[in-house]
């Protein structure tokens, strides 16, 4: 009796601690890992800390999943395509992550956006423009900005309220030219005329013979399209040479970082689009860029913004649905209607993985209107999201 | 075409070679006297404007401070470099001094970056200067002709330390045969820590020049840097009329590109470049000893 009564014991023992080990390793699932790449070295790693800098905002904010802590996995591809491929694969395959946001540069983009699907995991692309992305596959979804809708948004708002007679400086690589494709298809909308282009070499210094031939053509308006150290120096020759007197300057692209290198004054009465400013009206952002600017120093460029949004969209499907399975997430995704401090309202759309939102068109402030640190925009209208993004079918489809 | 317009476009096309003058002199005189093929030479460019950006934003000092002391302080840093690097690689083949100032350059612009990080540098016109001036065929911008004048004072001053001074004997003989002379109980160890000293601070004043009109960034010197060897050898290595004429012909050519077809700009340098590398090595004013 007293044998069977130890074998009773033992059995039930054992079984208990199989029992608990089973349920503990269903719990003990690991917490939801993000992950991050992006430009951390070199000229743009402002931009790229400043996503890092909104990713870690988001994850701390968001609070814990499943009852464990989101754990964000961060690495730096230095806008290499080679690296990003490199970084993505890694952050896939070793360190397991359920989802990698950013990586600016399209080259870049588009081989992480291979490896997500390669790896069946999900690639929320924040950073980069090409309109290659959207519709790519189904594990991508195209969040933020994109070519077309930076081109539609200032040639549809300038042909409309800056002039007619427009001049085009583009930088003679794949990202310009695309640039270049959608903003005269844009500005035609409206009316504009095309009255000249220069294609110009990334890296040149000097865009005097450039401007000359602009000023040539009287232009209205003249388009910039390039970004960083050659818009600036494009600025410099069209101030310089007095084009800025005669025609309005706009630009592909302009960040506050560009502005701080170059000096307000430099920039001062240019116009660009964004999705996203931080002093957009839209509910949150304010707080947002007070919590943000509290913890970091300076203000959160769009791109912060954007990764803000897409971690936290992300993490909210994934506690709604109960799990980081990549099929029940895309399907989640797809579809998926929000509203945050950066999209208001926000949509996903099912067919192409577009993410939707209103656009915003910038004018750089005079020095004299400057009211508080970073405060380098005047926000001076605004776009639906049906007037900047293009009806489905437009681009890639994955139905 | 329109021949107002052309005009503009090759007047501009002096301030571009101005630039280029400015830079292939230093370096001509350098290579012709010690052979020294001077890659470090963007990095001086670069470290003017940043001595430009220093003294004027950070120090608050004026433009002509900047004129003054930006130059002297690159050629002093070159001086430096000449003393305990260079010199120590002369009497081996070309191919050890390439390497030596091919990773100076990188020292010293990830130097720059460290100091200045990678994010650019405001620099404005200064006030004097500012505006344009009425020449009939175009407004031309005031700083800009300052830069023509500024170029041509030097290039003027140079050509006649070369030819009329004894330090311009010197350093000729010492381009011929820098043996003899030393033979002659002239101290060549100093004379050329003088030259790279000059080169080096021709450089920095390009660079200075540069700062209101180019962005100030750490690799802003890459693109220059290989626009001069190409004009160095246009003109001829080691020749002063070389360095200027080609410093000019390259920027007018490159100018002239742009009015044309801007795609062909630096495609028909290049095209000029192949030319002369096969018909004329030595460049236009260039010594036959060193290519033939």
């Amino acid at each position: 009796m007293k044998k069977l009564l130890q074998k009773l014991f033992l059995s039930v023992l054992s079984l208990s601690v199989v029992i608990i080990g089973w349920i503990s390793l269903g719990l003990a699932a690991g917490p939801v890992k993000v992950g991050l790449i992006s430009v951390l070295s070199g000229p743009l790693a402002p931009i790229g800390q400043s996503e890092l800098n909104a990713a870690l905002m988001a994850v701390e904010e968001f609070g814990p999943v499943f009852g464990q802590k989101v754990e964000l996995v961060w690495r730096d591809h230095q806008f290499s395509p080679g690296l990003g491929n490199e970084r993505a694969k890694e952050l896939y395959e070793k360190e397991k992550v359920d989802v990698i946001v950013a990586v600016p540069n399209s080259a870049a983009a588009l081989a992480v956006s291979d490896q997500a699907e390669r790896y069946k995991k999900i690639f929320i692309s924040t950073s980069a423009g090409t309109t290659e992305l959207i519709g790519k596959n189904r594990y991508t979804f195209k969040y933020n900005f994109n070519d077309y809708m930076l081109a539609t948004t200032v040639g549809r708002w300038g042909a409309k309220n800056l002039g007619k007679k427009w001049y085009t400086i583009t930088a003679d690589y794949a990202w310009g030219h695309d640039l270049l494709k959608n903003f005269t298809a844009a500005f035609k909308e409206e009316g504009g005329i095309h009255v000249g282009n220069d294609m110009v070499a990334v890296g040149t210094s000097d865009f005097s013979p450039y401007i000359l031939k602009a000023i040539k053509a009287e232009p209205d308006v003249v388009a910039f399209l390039n970004v960083g150290k050659d818009a600036v120096n494009a600025t410099k020759a069209a101030v310089e040479y007095g084009l800025k007197r005669k025609a309005k300057l706009v630009y592909a692209l302009l960040f506050e970082l560009d502005i701080k290198g170059a000096g307000l004054e430099l920039f001062q009465e240019g116009y660009t689009a964004a999705p996203w400013n931080w002093q957009v009206n839209i509910p949150g952002a304010r707080e947002f860029s007070d919590r943000y600017y509290k913890k970091y120093g300076d203000r959160p460029t769009f791109m912060a913004a954007a990764v803000y949004s897409a971690i936290w969209q992300y993490l909210s499907v994934v506690k709604k649905i109960g799990t980081t399975d990549t099929e029940k997430v895309i399907q989640a995704l797809e579809g998926h209607r929000f509203a945050d401090m950066f999209a208001n309202p926000g949509y996903i759309r099912p067919e192409d993985h577009l993410q939707v939102a209103s656009a915003f068109l910038l004018r750089v402030k005079k020095p004299e209107e400057v009211k508080e640190k970073e405060d380098f925009f005047e926000i001076v209208g605004s776009l639906p999201a049906e007037k900047v993004h293009p009806p489905v079918g437009f681009f890639k489809t994955l139905r | 075409m329109d021949v107002t317009y052309i005009l503009a476009q090759l007047f501009n096309g002096l301030m571009l070679g101005s630039f280029f003058v400015l830079l292939s002199l230093g370096l001509s005189v350098i290579f012709g006297m010690m052979g020294v093929i001077n890659f470090a030479h963007g990095a001086f460019y670069t470290l003017g404007a940043y001595a430009a950006y220093t003294l004027c934003y950070v120090l608050d000092l004026g433009f002509g401070w900047a004129l003054l002391i930006g130059p002297l302080s690159v050629g002093v840093i070159g001086m430096i470099l000449e003393r305990t690097l260079i010199r120590k690689l002369y009497n081996v083949p070309h191919v050890y001094n390439l390497l030596l100032t091919f990773g100076l350059m990188i020292v010293l612009v990830e130097f720059v970056r460290l100091i200045f990080t990678s994010v650019g540098k405001p620099f404005e016109t200064p006030g004097f200067f500012r505006g344009s001036v009425d020449l009939g065929f175009i407004m031309f911008p005031k700083y800009r002709i300052f830069i023509i004048l500024i170029s041509s004072l030097c290039a003027t001053v140079v050509a006649i330390l070369m030819s009329k001074t004894r330090l311009g004997a010197i350093i000729r003989a010492g381009t011929d045969d820098s043996e003899m002379v030393s033979a002659l109980g002239i101290n060549i160890p100093r004379v050329f820590t003088l030259v790279f000293g000059l080169g080096a601070a021709l450089a920095g004043l390009a660079g200075v020049l540069a700062a209101p009109v180019q962005n100030i960034v750490p690799d802003m010197g890459s693109e220059i840097l290989v626009l001069t060897f190409v004009v160095l050898i246009i003109g001829g290595m080691g020749s002063i009329i070389g360095a200027i004429l080609g410093g000019f012909i390259v920027g007018e050519l490159i100018t002239l590109g742009v009015v044309f077809w801007p795609p062909i700009a630096y495609t028909l340098l290049f095209f000029f470049l192949a030319v002369i590398l096969l018909a004329r090595p030595r460049g236009f004013f260039g010594r036959a000893k060193f290519f033939e």
